[in-house]
């Protein structure tokens, strides 16, 4: 059910700085720092500069571990797929470029090269990530071992690709008709990628993409009934994850001039895990800084004790793995953000409780989702006919069907165990069921993937919730309505085009169904640490929020006070009599199901036993039967 | 054919010596270790530094080596392990790679990138379908079945076993029914260990000489195995090495001729590959050769069988 979480705390990967309403800011922090590095570094370096060679190499060494270590956070930090072989990707980047700048036949131009490693080291990713749509955790960290040893032993060992024991000699970088052949140079160059990819990352983590690989991290099943194709993005992590290491990959081998298959071998993998935990999973800048911490550390130590410290920094580097993931799952960065959560806690106290009854925010379709089919006169929001399943030798539902019109709230009840939730999961289309024929509003959906029913015009909450605990109340909101930003990945990567627009209709979204929700105050707290019932009402709050025609609640009042559920009852009347909404409502309160269902369902053992007016169907006798067991016959009772 | 057969047999075993460790922490921890390899090179440098520098018997050498294995393993359970309970499993597998990169780290920083030597316990040999094996190699495949067996019967026998099986699938409840659970976990990482070591000191002697990081490099094909073998039997651990030993020993013989570097991994991926995208697909595999049965027969006709 839950995908790879690697911090049981998870740390916020964003500061929630942007009020919605403003438009984003351009990058111009980091256009300013790429100027001025590119007057002053050349400035430093050569013979009298204050920059020597050596250091500029180095700092050239640690920016593409940074860009490496940004790569790798994406994947685990961000969509929660281990790599331990990322430095694979590195060096399908680094041989690229070393291929198509010096083989006779080509000599691209570097900066072609730089665009190629990043392809190459995409398609490798894509590569991995393939059996990673159907494995998952510890055995795809296995495959990504034996993939690191294969290039490491095999690929880049190829005459072609790594030029054998020799190793592959890159050419120095023309920009234009210029060489650039001085390391503070090489340097600049290398700063101008760091900056890049972290400018990629940004866009990345404020775009639906990001958000849409944090719901795959949190929970998969979750993030398909939002809509959010899991595949597609597991790739798209993937392949994202193996451009920017592919990048990394063409300056490290630029930097270097010569590199040998050997250069990248498993233990450098490792050492990007040991960053991307050290500095913080989620955490870019956190990573970025533990990169250069660790690229840089073994001549601090020597030049800070003297030669007799060689060597200590991987010892030190792997003790900080070991302790920071037993102690503080955040890393680096998650300790400060704790440190000032805890600051603010002791200051301002906790915000006063938000209502148990939210008024619910009218809301039309957004637009960029297709409007809700019109139905025909007759023909019903929901139907289910013939549904099987069956678990091994457990019949879950047994030939079951319902029908759900326009504008009702229907309940569904049943003993536990009677195969109320194997039927919603038939209907929403997390499990395939046997046999059997799903309607909705009109179409047949019964061969379609969870994430395009949701497109149709449904929704869902699940019984132990269904939200990215590890995200904020806002972010949720976000993560919802995935569909009603369809942008495409170059306009999120980039932050241009229709992402902008999209995002802030997004966002104004968002805002006003926190308005609604009475959430106002609670929009970055994060949703694990919200009590029960409020998580349950920011989650009716996404499942509404992109306006469905059919909203599929499964016990929404487990775990409320009896006075929170009157409120969810009237809650309920709401979304029909006021959204105009239709609702499927699996419940085991029977007073609440009473209370507003226009419909009853009953189900025990797979089947169900009896439908139609609620108040008249739970006094038949198999209900009561259902529920309470055979009444006993005076005779044979003791048998 | 016998000759491949022999030397996929002989490295087999040592990859399902290895495989037999991993299997061992994850059955009783539910964690994956990247560490074992490691720790057993770790081990292989204190038996070099008592036999070849000290001059003591091999035998001494290899029991302190084992000792030592079995040291780190139950510190690292002592240390590390302990203050992440309640944390995912894939947590703790980053952690025993921190484990591994440190072993890795302090080994350079001791003894350099030079290697090392070790003679092995026993000299001289026997031919077996014209393969010189060695006696420490009949040892290792010898030792890997009997422990892989052996271990299994222990596990299913006896109430200690027992508590090792439960304490990985539910932690909680093997405590409530009174099994001690450290004492179960510090069990289970220093056997783990222990398996490793043994598969160090079993290996080292067909080449006699090994550096900072040998035995990871061995490691992580039987870190494959043991995935091959289903990860959680140990018999499985030991035919998963077996299979991977002679699959690689068959890719040599029959390859060997394009000078492929580094052919072992490749095989490894390909059959981890295969073995972990064939479970995963294997109902819908099944459903198609049934389907492919069904209409070889004479008697079905109708096509429509085919897609049944």
């Amino acid at each position: 059910m839950t995908a790879t979480t690697l911090a049981p705390r998870p740390v916020q990967t964003e500061q929630p700085d942007e009020v919605p309403t403003r438009r984003r800011r351009l990058p111009v922090p980091g256009v300013l720092i790429a100027l001025v590095l590119a007057v002053v570094l050349p400035l430093l370096g050569g013979s009298t500069g204050a920059l020597s060679d050596k250091n500029a190499l180095l700092l050239s060494i640690a920016c593409t571990y940074a860009m490496a270590g940004i790569s790798l956070n994406v994947l685990m930090g961000y969509a929660g797929q281990i790599s331990l072989g990322q430095f694979a990707f590195v060096g399908a980047g680094a041989f690229t470029v070393g291929i198509v700048t010096s083989v006779d036949q080509l000599r691209l131009p570097w900066i072609v090269g730089v665009v190629l490693a990043a392809a190459a080291g995409a398609l490798l990713a894509f590569l991995v990530g393939l059996p990673a749509l159907r494995l998952r955790g510890l055995y795809l960290a296995v495959v990504t071992v034996s993939v690191a040893y294969a290039a490491w032993q095999s690929l880049f060992r190829i005459e072609v690709i790594g030029g054998g024991s020799a190793g592959k000699v890159i050419p120095k970088p023309y920009i234009g008709n210029s060489a650039i052949t001085s390391d503070s140079g090489i340097l600049v160059l290398a700063f101008l990628a760091l900056i890049l990819v972290w400018q990629v990352d940004v866009n990345l983590t404020r775009s639906r993409l990001g958000r849409a690989f944090q719901a795959v991290k949190a929970d998969e099943a979750v993030a398909a009934s939002f809509g959010i194709d899991v595949a597609r993005y597991k790739l798209l992590a993937f392949s994202i994850s193996g451009a920017m290491a592919g990048i990394g990959g063409a300056i490290y081998a630029t930097a270097l001039g010569t590199v040998t298959g050997g250069a990248f071998d498993y233990a450098r993998s490792l050492l990007l895990v040991v960053i991307v935990i050290i500095g913080g999973l989620g955490s870019r800048w956190g990573v970025v800084t533990a990169s250069f911490f660790a690229v840089l550390l073994p001549d601090i130590l020597i030049a800070l004790f003297g030669t007799g410290f060689r060597g200590i920094d991987l010892i030190l580097n792997a003790g900080l793995l070991m302790y920071t993931i037993a102690r503080h799952p955040g890393g680096f960065a998650g300790a400060i953000e704790e440190s000032r959560e805890k600051r603010a806690r002791r200051k301002g106290g906790e915000p006063p409780l938000p209502p148990t009854r939210p008024s619910l925010p009218a809301l039309t379709r957004p637009r960029g989702m297709p409007p809700v089919p019109q139905l025909r006169s007759g023909v019903p929001v929901l139907q289910a006919s013939g549904v099987s399943v069956r678990f091994g030798g457990l019949q879950a539902v047994d030939n079951a069907g319902l029908r759900v019109d326009r504008g009702t709230i229907v309940g569904l009840m049943g003993p536990n165990g009677a195969g109320k939730t194997t039927l919603f999961n038939a209907i929403t289309g997390a499990l395939s069921p046997d046999s059997g024929r799903i309607e909705l509003l009109g179409v047949d959906v019964s061969a379609l993937p969870t994430h395009r029913r949701t497109a149709l015009g449904m929704s869902r909450t699940f019984q132990l919730i269904g939200l990215a605990k590890g995200q904020s109340v806002y972010e949720n909101l976000l993560i919802a309505q995935h569909l009603a930003a369809p942008y495409g990945v170059a306009s999120a990567l980039t932050g241009l085009g229709p992402s902008r627009s999209y995002e802030r209709d997004v966002r104004r979204r968002a805002d006003e169904v926190l308005a609604g929700l009475g959430f106002g105050r609670y929009r970055d707290t994060m949703v694990g640490r919200l009590s029960h019932g409020q998580q349950r009402i920011v989650e009716i709050g996404c499942a509404l929020v992109t306006s469905p025609e059919l909203v599929m609640l499964d016990e929404p009042s487990a775990g409320m006070s009896p006075a929170a559920a009157e409120d969810l009852a009237a809650t309920l009347r709401d979304m029909r009599d006021v959204l105009g909404r239709t609702v499927l409502l699996i419940e085991h309160n029977v007073p609440l199901v009473l209370d507003v269902s226009d419909e009853l369902y009953v189900m025990d053992a797979g089947r169900v036993i009896a439908n139609g007016e609620p108040v008249e169907v739970v006094t038949r006798p198999e209900v009561v039967t259902a529920y309470l067991g055979a009444a006993p016959s005076h005779e044979g009772a003791s048998a | 054919m016998g000759q491949v057969l022999v030397l996929g047999l002989i490295s087999g075993g040592i990859y399902a010596l290895f495989a037999l460790g991993v299997v061992m922490v994850y059955r009783g921890t539910g964690v994956l270790t990247f560490a074992q390899g490691e720790i057993g090179t770790a081990a292989l440098f204190l038996a070099a530094f008592l036999v070849t520098d000290k001059g003591l018997p091999w035998f001494v050498g290899a029991a302190a080596a084992l000792a030592f294995a079995v040291v780190i393993g139950c510190l690292f359970e002592f240390v590390v392990v302990r203050r992440m309970v309640g944390s995912d499993p894939v947590s703790v597998a980053v952690a025993t790679v921190g484990l591994g990169l440190f072993l890795l780290a302090i080994e350079f920083r001791i003894f350099g990138d030079s290697p090392k030597a070790l003679e092995g316990p026993f000299s001289g040999g026997v031919t077996i379908a014209g393969v010189f094996v060695t006696p420490t190699q009949i040892a290792a495949l010898v030792v890997a079945l009997a422990l892989g067996f052996g271990l299994q019967a222990v596990l299913r026998r006896t109430d200690f076993g027992l508590g090792i099986l439960a304490a990985a699938q539910d932690p909680a409840a093997t405590r409530l029914v009174g099994v001690p659970l450290s004492k179960i976990t510090l069990t289970v990482w220093g056997a783990g260990a222990a398996l490793s070591a043994v598969a160090a000191l079993l290996v080292e002697p067909t080449v006699g000489v090994f550096q900072p990081g040998y035995a990871s490099e061995l490691f992580v094909v039987g870190l494959a195995a043991a995935v091959i073998g289903g990860l959680t039997s140990l018999p499985g651990a030991v035919y998963g090495g077996i299979l991977v030993g002679v699959a690689e020993s068959a890719a040599t013989r029959y390859l060997g001729d394009y000078n492929i570097s580094g052919l072992r991994y490749l095989v490894v991926l390909v059959i981890l590959l295969i073995a972990l995208l064939g479970r995963q697909f294997w109902p819908q595999i099944s459903a198609l050769l049934r389907a492919a049965d069904a209409g070889s027969k004479p008697t079905t006709t109708t096509p429509a069988g085919a897609s049944a």
